[in-house]
């Protein structure tokens, strides 16, 4: 006979199963996309999703379960006896993980806001009042902290000044988060978001703004709420395949940066829109239990991958304190660059870039290419390039240490940062440039550069990598060819040929490596002064791979790496691309415009700088998010039946 | 006879101070984060404000704040005290029984604080954003921006001498203030660098010491007005740490990153190497203690904080091992 606790964690997972193969099923037949029909899909997974939170705890048992679990079972009612217990041993050790404490004790003060008894609500108001947590140093820092202050001091409408750590009534910290979210939202729907694009951070997005949708009293903000968790999500789906987060990233751990599947927005592209597998973490269930249901469009958008399309999109860099640089400008009393993203959304892969730079502290990719797979978690779907680079200069420059620490205090936690075969990372010596399905990288690194070469990273999941006598590499990814011409020699060596994440460095992003990140190799180069050639076309357009190549070797292609590096090559959709370090890139000979690059722009969505505005289109489908004017400002015109 | 009372009330005076008895001792606070144990973590695994006992221990004091970098107590009301954190400056107007933020979401990675000695409702914060200034002894803020180019500040420093005369350490050199901070200009002689530390001469209000990012030590003998460099042999170094003797003016020292502790005995005009005996040559602070004439402190990264009663030839433990220090702070008893 089955414990009751066993028997549901069957159902959850038969449960789980059935979403799992609906979704399996969804990349591999069209589907509906129906608004009845996505909403059933997503109410599937969103009810597997809770249940199995259920079964994480166990009556009798308060040593399982986490704050998220607790929340589930007082929302739906159900163990809320073992909820309590476990919530109880949870709250009894001071917290210290600051704000990544706050905002799953504030999912259990909303959420479970009816199951919890005078007991935990004591402790709870308690834990708020003694500790101080740091409001940390970040964007998703201060996005979830603020966030949660203001939810926690509305659960404790009257409390004053000595019953919070800070020393702040709960009207005085109400106000000075929604000041402090409201103004995040009009930059970032301004300006772009600073920590852009990311396959992981974008939880900490998604995280505070379902929090504010489902649990804020305040009707404006949580209508606003709504909108930016519509607005981070489009960012996100425009530029996803299959789920996947392709493109260009603001921060993206050595982990995910090898393995996209194992991305915390791939577990969210599971739960909102049914791509992958089912990865249960604290943001999937928050989502689920918040009540959020993205809107049909963004899935129809996800899915809609029939015609090849660019998506640009202007982002910023994270607020620079110190050397902010002539290429910076002002918005207030801080300081910024912009960040110039392209992106080639094919049926079978996305390739997209930034500019390249120093536009992140740490964990940058500025381009990055991924493809379509059915290798589900164990995938490593990408292709990519870097300069690994550290140093004091990059730290100060985001972040308020100090020149001789900041790198070493950065690698406490980011082991990574400051190792040599590093493989997310931006750096002042890169320039990239993309126009269609082809990309051009270069490179002039200062003869004392702390790591002097370039990487390049060859996943184990490309096949047929042949090093051509033409000097082109070739290999292919799944359904993409990809052709890569470096300008100086290389070497191959293994990722990771360090042996620092191997052997444990880091912690946790370290966990795991033994299936995640053995197998890859890269292509590593020492010249100072460097650069190549990336051009990728869908299998589905040649013949065979040896067409591929034969195109490719045809295309003329000019580079020199005396002086400045500098190369023109002409594409294979005959565009002529011409880019010199240090000087804007030209497509036919005609100067890129960045002087006018719009804040969205693809067949899906367009927004001007500036504007506070949004236009998500799909066929005849118009959405469009307006955060200038804070309320009524959504409209949706429907498909003609 | 008077003049036998005379002596002896200058007696008392030189012994203790205008208080009936003995003197009690300053208080001395370390702002500091505990870095070493630090691994895997981007969070020390303590930080915030120590306090000396009498018996030499150090006790955490106030609120558990990541990014305490220094604290500030009113020449007049010791009740009143600020402490400059990465979350903004926090305040006790009760003397550390309660602590209230007084900062908005504006503000963050405080790295100084200062009241004003001659008008002590005023105080000045130098944050990574730009200066601040108060009017209200910290109960409020106001951004304090006119006139710098560039807002990134580490120090501050209240002129002792003369009301409403600010000198901020910038990443564009020295700027000052003579309206309270109400606006700046930059010090031509100033180092083109950014300026980590502030300190001014309790024997001589007039002498002024600067440490800087790749520039050295630089020395003013005129309140500010201009400045020099000083110690050639530490003129590239990252400097930290500067400290001035409140016994002595012609006693100073430097310290900072692989410069270890540097002294100078004559006003600057030689310096010496006093590194010896320390575990490592990464020095964050020094500062003189007013209230054992001689004895200089020194907090290295993380190895551990140091005391020496003869200039830095010979160094004792003074404990914090496993701190990056941001600050010493000796804060005079209540009179």
């Amino acid at each position: 006979m089955l414990k009751p606790a066993k028997r549901r964690n069957i159902l959850v997972f038969i449960t789980a199963l059935i979403a799992g193969a609906m979704s399996l099923r969804a990349a591999e037949a069209p589907v509906s996309l129906a608004d009845a029909d996505i909403a059933r899909r997503f109410q599937a997974r969103r009810a597997a999703v809770l249940e199995k939170s259920l079964g994480n705890i166990v009556p009798g048992d308060p040593a399982k379960g986490g704050f998220f679990d607790v929340a589930a079972c007082l929302q739906l009612g159900r163990q809320r006896e073992a909820a309590l217990a476990r919530l109880a041993v949870i709250n009894e050790p001071m917290p210290k993980e600051n704000m990544f404490w706050m905002y799953p004790m504030a999912t259990v003060m909303v959420a479970g806001r009816e199951g919890l008894d005078a007991a935990s609500w004591a402790r709870i108001q308690e834990l708020w009042r003694i500790y101080w947590p740091s409001r940390g140093d970040t964007e998703n820092h201060w996005c979830i902290y603020y966030t949660s202050l203001y939810l926690a001091a509305q659960s404790f409408p009257g409390a004053g000044p000595e019953q919070w750590f800070n020393g702040r009534s709960s009207a005085e910290n109400m106000a000075e988060a929604r000041s402090y979210l409201e103004h995040w939202m009009q930059i970032a729907t301004s300006y772009g978001q600073g920590e852009y694009d990311s396959p992981n951070y974008i939880e900490e997005y998604v995280t505070p703004m379902c929090l504010l949708a489902g649990w804020a009293q305040d009707a404006s903000l949580r209508h606003k709420a709504r909108l930016m968790l519509d607005y981070v999500l489009y960012d996100y789906v425009v530029e996803s395949l299959d789920g996947y987060y392709g493109g260009a990233h603001s921060r993206v751990y050595p982990r995910q940066v090898v393995a996209p599947a194992l991305t915390p927005v791939s577990a969210l592209g599971w739960l909102l829109f049914g791509f992958g597998e089912p990865q249960p973490n604290g943001t999937v269930q928050l989502v689920a239990l918040s009540g959020y249901a993205p809107p049909p469009i963004l899935e129809r958008i996800a899915r809609d991958r029939d015609r090849p399309y660019v998506e640009r999109e202007l982002k910023r860099t994270r607020w620079r304190l110190r050397h902010a640089g002539p290429d910076s400008f002002a918005i207030g009393d801080k300081r910024t660059v912009p960040v110039y993203k392209y992106t080639y959304v094919d049926h079978d892969f996305v390739l997209g870039s930034s500019q390249g730079g120093l536009l992140q502290p740490i964990q940058q990719q500025t381009w990055s290419l991924i493809w379509r797979t059915d290798k589900g978690l164990k995938s490593a779907n990408t292709f990519f390039g870097t300069q690994p680079y550290s140093s004091p200069l990059e730290g100060t420059m985001f972040f308020g240490g100090d020149w001789d620490t900041v790198t070493d205090l950065i690698a406490r936690s980011k082991a990574d940062y400051d190792s040599e075969d590093k493989l997310p990372g931006g750096s002042p010596y890169e320039q990239v440039f993309q126009h269609g399905t082809a990309l051009i990288a270069l490179y002039d690194l200062p003869e004392h550069n702390r790591f002097p070469h370039i990487t390049t990273f060859f996943s184990r999941d490309l096949t047929r990598t042949t090093e051509d006598a033409s000097g082109w590499i070739f290999a292919q990814g799944g359904p993409v060819y990809i052709a890569y011409r470096p300008f100086a020699a290389g070497e191959w060596k293994p990722n990771d040929w360090t042996g620092l994440l191997r052997n444990g460095a880091g912690g946790f992003i370290s966990t795991g490596f033994a299936e995640w990140g053995t197998g890859h190799r890269c292509y590593v180069s020492g010249a100072r002064r460097n650069g190549y050639v990336v051009q990728v076309a869908p299998v589905r357009e040649f013949a065979s791979f040896e067409k591929f190549q034969q195109a490719v070797r045809a295309l003329p292609l000019r580079f020199s790496t005396q002086a400045a590096p500098e190369a023109t090559f002409t594409a294979l959709d005959g565009r002529v691309l011409h880019a010199r370090y240090g000087a804007k890139p030209t497509v036919d000979g005609a100067p890129v415009d960045f002087a006018h690059w719009p804040l969205f722009d693809s067949p899906f969505g367009h927004a001007e700088r500036g504007s506070q505005k949004l236009v998500i289109s799909h066929g005849a489908e118009r959405y469009l998010l307006d955060f200038e004017h804070n309320l009524g400002q959504q409209t949706v015109v429907p498909t003609a039946p | 006879m008077k003049t036998r009372c005379i002596l002896l009330v200058f007696l008392a005076l030189a012994a203790g101070g205008w208080a009936a008895g003995p003197a009690a001792p300053d208080r001395f606070f370390a702002a500091l984060a505990m870095t070493k144990a630090q691994k895997n973590s981007s969070t020390p695994a303590d930080s915030g404000l120590y306090l000396r006992d009498a018996q030499g221990a150090w006790q955490h004091y106030g609120p558990r704040i990541l990014g305490v970098a220094g604290l500030a107590v009113h020449p007049k009301d010791p009740n009143v005290i600020l402490i400059a954190s990465a979350d903004g400056v926090v305040r006790s107007a009760d003397g550390g029984r309660t602590w209230r933020k007084t900062t908005g979401w504006e503000v963050a990675d405080v790295r100084s604080i200062v009241f004003e000695l001659a008008t002590p409702g005023r105080a000045y914060a130098a944050t990574a954003w730009g200066p601040l200034r108060s009017t209200d002894s910290g109960a409020t803020w106001q951004l304090a921006q006119a006139g710098l180019p560039k807002l990134y500040s580490q120090a501050v420093l209240a002129d002792r001498a003369k009301s409403g005369r600010v000198l901020l350490g910038t990443e564009d050199g020295i700027y000052l203030s003579k309206d309270a901070a109400q606006s700046w200009s930059r010090v031509a002689s100033s180092p083109a660098t950014t300026v980590l530390r502030l300190a001014q001469s309790g024997a001589d209000p007039r002498l002024l010491l600067a440490g800087s990012q790749g520039r050295g030590a630089w020395l003013s003998h005129d309140s500010g007005r201009t400045w020099a460099p000083t110690d050639a042999a530490s003129a590239a170094a990252n400097l930290y740490a500067v400290a001035l003797s409140p016994h002595d003016p012609a006693a100073m020292a430097v310290g900072g990153w692989g410069a270890g502790v540097r002294v100078s005995a004559d006003g600057g005009r030689t310096w010496t190497d006093r590194t010896a005996g320390l575990p490592v040559k990464n020095v964050f602070v020094l500062a003189f203690d007013p209230g054992v004439k001689g004895r200089l402190w020194a907090s290295t990264f993380e190895e551990g904080t140091f005391y020496s009663d003869d200039l830095g030839r010979t160094w004792q433990d003074g404990g914090l091992y496993g701190a990056y220090g941001f600050d010493f702070i000796f804060v005079p008893p209540a009179r």
